[in-house]
């Protein structure tokens, strides 16, 4: 029985481009975000999702956080339809929009995370337990009472993480969130993903670009392009099956950078 | 429900972050309220109105004291719609529209508090006829202080309206320009609505933006008998809670057709 499922997943946006000529034509165009996309997911499964920009990622979580109602298609999350029981499924996963921000601009992380604490009824022991192992892992001790403003790129993004972390959701999404991070913070934040995936057996749907990220973590990779899901399987097959994209000098190391196979398949493709 | 207390502390700790802020505003009000009154005195020196001038100058600071109550949208709330950070509140288990009234409600209610208490303490020290005049008796007191309690749920109701059009809009400022101009005016915050023609009383004294500070001003005032509360609390609420509805249904709406922008 698998967590997720979904089948035939269609979304369609309208797009008003303006025209060559003229000041005020515009032309209604419709782009397909998602053309047909099927899959399923285990539970306890850490999947990566990849795809050049504008593949239809991001909009493939959004549907699956509830946020977006789809055109058609099917989607089942541990029985539930997203958009259709929204507050029953919400309080279940946890998102982070590398792009965006949930905290409070002008008040100290813990106040946020305060809130948060009272929106998923999270009890007092319990969040301090979590909140400890977070700080530990996402190194935000001395952060915490600073507000979110003086933060930098890469501590705000911890703090971001923590933020989606808090209520132990079973099911993580994670749209971008190593956009910022040092060296340090991205090695401290995988392992602690790999912790999450195996203690709690938290279901994670990882988008990224980073593909050191993807073979860190990921032992199942689906690749998303024009919006039709194009590869399904181990991240060795994907790298067996375009070993001779790779340049010589990638050769003969034991792991070889993982952008060369991704560009020449997006390439193969037509992306 | 105690998420949403919850959030009332939070504007209470970002409203005291900016304290430099509260005491420029504060200041600035200060030096409005007496100019007006300075400007309805010159006037009453030349042509004496009905209404007695030590109610104008109350109207005058009770609107100032409140200010923050009408004219202070949260840019927040906006910013979110238009980066998409909403995509966050989205994936909550609230109620969104009442999260989002409670976030409007929290900012004009601990805002106006913070403004209101040392501005009315200042304008009570003001000699007569500058000054804030003590109420026209008891029952205007108990009566003018629901009348400003259901004047703010009012005016939070209209504000989420304003929030539901940014949705549409993505872009603020527009809608607010226009709602802000209306609420200045019709909300008694230019000109006093107690000096508008007697003509124009049974029109503009039953517009929503009247039920916000000019109906518990007038019954503070005296300007309305204390006989007439009963039904001026009735038209405050059923503005409220016409305003909430038709908030609420656009909020529906606007969730089902919602898109969230870029990646």
């Amino acid at each position: 029985m698998s967590y997720i499922t979904v089948e035939h997943l269609r979304k369609t946006f309208t797009v008003r481009k303006k025209k060559d000529r003229g000041f005020l034509a515009r032309e209604k165009t419709t782009v397909e975000a998602l053309k047909d996309v099927s899959f399923t997911v285990k539970q306890g499964e850490l999947v990566g999702y990849i795809g050049p920009n504008g593949a239809g990622k991001s909009t493939t979580v959004k549907v699956l956080s509830g946020i977006l109602t789809p055109d058609s298609g099917a989607v089942r999350i541990g029985g539930r339809v997203p958009w259709l029981e929204r507050k029953e499924h919400v309080r279940r996963i946890g998102v982070v929009f590398g792009q965006r921000t949930q905290l409070w601009w002008d008040v100290p992380l813990l106040d946020s995370y305060d809130l948060l604490r009272e929106i998923y009824r999270v009890p007092e022991a319990d969040f301090r337990r979590r909140m400890n192992e977070l700080s530990e892992a996402l190194d935000l001790g001395s952060l915490l009472r600073t507000p979110l403003r003086q933060l930098s790129l890469g501590q705000r993004m911890r703090a971001e993480l923590c933020g989606s972390l808090l209520h132990c959701p079973e099911l993580l999404f994670l749209d971008e969130p190593t956009i910022g991070l040092d060296a340090v913070s991205k090695l401290a934040l995988r392992d602690f993903l790999q912790w999450e995936n195996r203690e709690k057996g938290t279901t994670i749907l990882l988008t990224t670009h980073d593909m050191e990220d993807i073979a860190a973590l990921c032992r199942r990779v689906m690749v998303l392009g024009h919006g039709s899901k194009l590869f399904d399987g181990a991240l060795e097959d994907l790298y067996a099956r375009y070993r001779n994209a790779l340049p010589v000098q990638e050769l003969t190391v034991q792991y070889p950078n993982i952008d060369h196979v991704i560009a020449a398949m997006y390439q193969e493709l037509g992306l | 429900m105690r998420a949403y207390w919850c959030v009332f502390r939070m504007r209470r700790r970002m409203e005291l972050q900016y304290r430099g802020a509260a005491l420029g505003g504060f200041i600035c009000q200060l030096f409005f309220g007496l100019i007006l009154i300075a400007l309805y005195r010159a006037l009453y020196a030349g042509k004496p109105q009905a209404v007695p001038i030590s109610h104008i100058s109350s109207y005058v600071w009770l609107q100032q004291a409140f200010f923050r109550m009408l004219l202070a949208t949260d840019p927040d709330l906006a910013d979110k719609i238009r980066t998409g950070s909403i995509a966050y509140d989205l994936c909550r288990p609230l109620h969104l529209y009442t999260y989002y009234y409670v976030r409007i409600l929290a900012q004009k209610l601990v805002g106006s508090l913070l403004r209101a208490v040392p501005m009315l303490a200042v304008a009570c020290l003001l000699p007569e006829g500058w000054g804030l005049a003590s109420p026209a008796g008891a029952s205007a007191l108990l009566t003018s202080l629901p009348a400003l309690f259901i004047g703010l749920l009012c005016v939070s109701a209209l504000e989420n309206i304003t929030m539901a059009f940014t949705m549409r809009t993505l872009d603020p400022r527009g809608m607010q320009a226009l709602l802000n101009m209306l609420m200045m005016v019709f909300a008694g915050n230019i000109l006093p609505l107690t000096l508008f023609p007697d003509s124009w009383q049974p029109i503009i004294t039953r517009l929503p933006y009247a039920q916000l500070l000019d109906a518990p001003i007038r019954l503070y005032t005296g300007d309305y008998a204390a006989s007439a509360a009963p039904g001026i609390l009735l038209l405050q609420s059923a503005w409220t809670v016409a305003l909430a509805a038709a908030g609420l249904l656009f909020w529906r709406v606007n969730q089902k057709r919602m898109v969230v922008q870029g990646g």
